[in-house]
């Protein structure tokens, strides 16, 4: 599997046109369904190549994509999303600094 | 030649890569639409206060009621304020001034930029969407034209019926009308051999009686003249005595 090809699992006369916010796989428990004791086999599970890894986030991507950018009248929230997530992310990168900026040495 | 056979050739290698790939798409398995359907282009998904997903609320919602999402970001935010996990340096200031300018924007132009953003996506579509009702209209439009066609088709059967009738007509005339001038010519001729042959007796018989007459005068002697004349006499003098 190169750059650009389409996931293993799927195939174009089965599943259709391809929709890059799908997982092709075998579905397994949903994250949201699993119970506390079974997390540790739940992640054993999982594919920790770094193709996956990478087919995670672009899933994620592409569903917050068809969610919120990709419809036919969207408003403005795509936008401040973008905006809060990135203050978020440069706020964690510079924490370091920020940390300095203190104004009451004990809490 | 060559070319041919290789066009030939070509086409077969076409030919068996379709069947390869018709059988290779039989053998796979067939499409699944229950699971995995056409993926339809949907609404934007709801959020509240700008960015914050619907989803998240939902999901406070059995656990903590309505109020519990906004308790918790409050809660989350004077935790963080108080730890000074979030440290509110000289940048935090700068960024609350913005985020009023920013909503204040929004509030106030969003509406109408929405607005002009929806017309503008309306007319795109109806752009993009156009070629094809025209294509549409044209091929109805063709096909209205070709019916019209086809019934003034059938008016030409009825024309070229009516002609052939019209021709029948005129030959029925002619033939008729040919068969007026023989009659009226042979009756011509007849009437002329008639005429001929009545003139001709008339003629031969004024002959005749001339001859006669000549010869009879010529054959009549002075003595049989005399005679003829004293019997006269005496004729008419017995019819005078008798009165």
């Amino acid at each position: 599997m190169g750059f650009g090809d389409y996931p293993k699992e799927y195939n174009p006369s089965v599943h259709g046109p391809y929709d890059p916010a799908r997982f092709y796989g075998k579905p397994d428990t949903p994250f949201g369904q699993v119970k506390i004791s079974e997390l540790g086999s739940w992640f054993a599970r999982r594919n920790k190549s770094p193709q996956a890894l990478a087919g995670v986030f672009s899933r994620a991507w592409w569903r917050w994509q068809h969610k919120y950018v990709q419809p036919k009248k969207v408003g403005i929230a795509p936008f401040f999303q973008l905006l809060a997530g990135s203050m978020t992310f440069f706020y964690v990168i510079n924490y370091g600094k920020m940390k300095h900026h203190r104004n009451y040495k004990y809490h | 030649m060559f070319s041919r056979v290789a066009l030939r050739s070509a086409a077969a290698r076409q030919s068996t890569a379709l069947v390869a790939r018709g059988s290779a798409s039989a053998a796979s398995g067939s499409r699944d639409e229950v699971n995995f359907p056409r993926p339809v282009r949907g609404e934007p998904g709801k959020v509240r206060l700008g960015f914050l997903p619907e989803e998240w609320f939902q999901f406070f919602h059995s656990k903590t009621g309505v109020t519990g999402p906004y308790t918790f970001g409050v809660g989350l935010a004077t935790y963080l304020c108080s730890k000074e996990i979030y440290v509110m340096e000289h940048e935090y200031y700068t960024g609350l001034s913005l985020l009023v300018m920013v909503v204040f924007a929004a509030k106030k132009l969003g509406p109408n930029i929405a607005a002009w953003l929806d017309k503008e996506v309306d007319t795109i579509e109806k752009d993009w969407n156009q070629s094809r009702t025209d294509t549409i209209k044209g091929l109805e439009d063709a096909v209205e034209a070709e019916k019209t066609a086809q019934w003034r088709a059938q008016g030409q059967e009825l024309l070229i019926q009516a002609k052939k009738e019209n021709v029948l007509l005129q030959l029925e005339a002619a033939y008729r009308e040919r068969l007026m001038q023989t009659y009226s010519e042979v009756k011509r001729r007849l009437d002329y051999q008639l005429e001929k042959s009545n003139l001709e007796r008339r003629l031969a018989q004024r002959q005749m009686v001339d001859w006669i007459v000549t010869n009879v005068t010529k054959a009549i002697t002075p003595d049989q003249e005399k005679a003829t004349l004293d019997r006269c006499i005496a004729d008419l003098s017995a019819l005078a005595a008798r009165k």
